[in-house]
């Protein structure tokens, strides 16, 4: 089982060559970070002309005799105030929604608009998510959240692409490289063509499934297909994980910038278009469904939260 | 002998010699760790965990491993190609095989003046 409590605070935009430091470094630089070689190497000359102008403007303060203001006593001395130097704050990505107090479980909704696009997020609450194959019922209340996961295929109505239905392999494949896992009830997005957790997932009595990968570690993916629908995606942002849809029919491209400028860290593709069904129960614990359907197809495959 | 990068849970013990070690993954709480014979193993550690296991075998100096950004952990022996416009390393086993990572254009861009600074001083 993953160690809890662990913080791993690496940013992505961040480098380090893996190492303790070495002796040497040790007596000339004890506290300095592991940065690369190439800086270090200028950083006994930059102490040394630090140190040369801290003497020469000690030297010239010293030398310095005071100067009579004749303003003094009368005015005070004219304050310059010199502008606060720029500093560049990355904003704190604070969680979507407003996490519940109790320990309801429903479905948070949270409109937003980002680059002109609008978007609901979807974000389940005290719930456990899975995947099921068929669809769900619509009287079954313990289904907070559903939306239509892998795609089917239009020739023989398999799945496509790889998926596990709690621990047992219903289809292989890799013709889309984004991933969903869900091991031991925790969910991960990722975008690889080469995921372990597919083996993972058969072994813990998980689910995996393929979708269309739109956003890796903060990267744009681009896809090939360039027609407009309305979209929705898994999304991984700051640990939370939530569901986001399109109220209105965008490329591809356009959606995954949207997410990526959201700050999603990891995003696939789920089943869009305004067919694609789904339901969920909100704060008021009313269901409320979307898409049509369902159509039932024999493999049609839905990603769940169940309370 | 080559150095062995262990890591011991209850009931499980992993051996990799450091040298074969091509790179290694973030999947969530899990890491993947990826050889160049092809293998790969899955373990239930951070990759912050994994970094800082392997930062106790080598000296920052002597050390092949650099972290780059929250998902990748790469042996340098491995790097066949750096695309900064395009995000990508890749890593080759160096019999054939080539495998694309992503990585963000900042941590790329440090890794190669580093790649290159370690190139340089070798001449």
């Amino acid at each position: 089982m993953p160690m809890s409590g662990y913080k791993d605070n690496f940013r992505d935009d961040e480098f380090r060559i893996i190492g303790k430091p070495s002796v040497e470094q040790q007596l000339v630089e004890p506290s300095e970070p592991i940065e690369p070689r190439e800086r270090r190497k200028w950083l006994p000359w930059l102490l040394a002309t630090v140190a040369l102008l801290v003497l020469v403007l000690l030297a010239l303060i010293l030398s310095r005799r005071p100067k009579e203001d004749p303003l003094d006593g009368v005015f005070e001395p004219a304050e310059v105030v010199a502008p606060p130097p720029e500093t560049k704050v990355k904003p704190e990505l604070k969680l979507l929604g407003h996490e519940p107090d109790s320990t309801m479980s429903f479905t948070g909704k949270v409109d937003t608009v980002i680059n002109d696009i609008p978007l609901s997020i979807y974000i389940p609450y005290h719930a456990t998510p899975e995947l099921i194959v068929g669809a769900p019922d619509k009287n079954d209340e313990s289904i907070i959240f559903s939306a239509q996961a892998a795609d089917i295929r239009a020739d023989n109505y398999n799945i496509l692409g790889a998926f596990v239905l709690k621990g047992k392999p219903l289809a292989w494949g890799l013709s889309k490289k984004g991933y969903c896992a869900i091991i031991d009830g925790e969910i991960t997005v990722g975008v690889s063509e080469n995921s372990p957790l597919f083996e993972k997932a058969t072994e813990t009595e998980g689910y995996f499934f393929r979708q269309f990968g739109l956003v890796d570690n903060g990267v744009l993916v681009e896809n090939e297909l360039k027609n407009k629908s309305e979209r929705r995606a898994l999304c991984s942002r700051h640990g939370q994980i939530f569901i986001a849809f399109t109220n209105t029919p965008e490329s591809f491209h356009d959606f995954a910038q949207a997410l990526v400028d959201l700050g999603v860290d990891n995003a696939i593709y789920l089943v869009g278009s305004r067919f694609a069904f789904g339901s969920y129960i909100g704060p008021d614990g009313e269901r409320v469904n979307f898409g049509e359907g369902p159509h039932k197809y024999k493999n049609e495959n839905y990603l769940v939260w169940r309370r | 002998m080559p150095k062995f990068i262990t890591i011991s849970t209850k009931t499980e013990l992993l051996r990799i010699p450091s040298e074969i070690l091509m790179y290694v993954t973030s999947d969530g709480n899990y890491s993947a760790l990826y050889t160049q014979d092809g293998k790969s193993r899955l373990v239930s550690l951070q990759l912050g965990q994994i970094e800082d296991l392997i930062g106790e075998y080598f000296e920052e100096d002597q050390s092949p491993f650099a972290r780059l950004g929250k998902s990748l952990i790469v042996n340098k022996d491995f790097v066949f190609f750096i695309d900064i416009s395009k995000q990508t390393i890749t890593l080759s086993d160096w019999r054939g095989h080539y495998v694309d990572k992503t990585a963000s254009r900042q941590a790329l861009t440090g890794y190669k003046k580093a790649l290159e600074s370690d190139a340089y001083e070798r001449i």
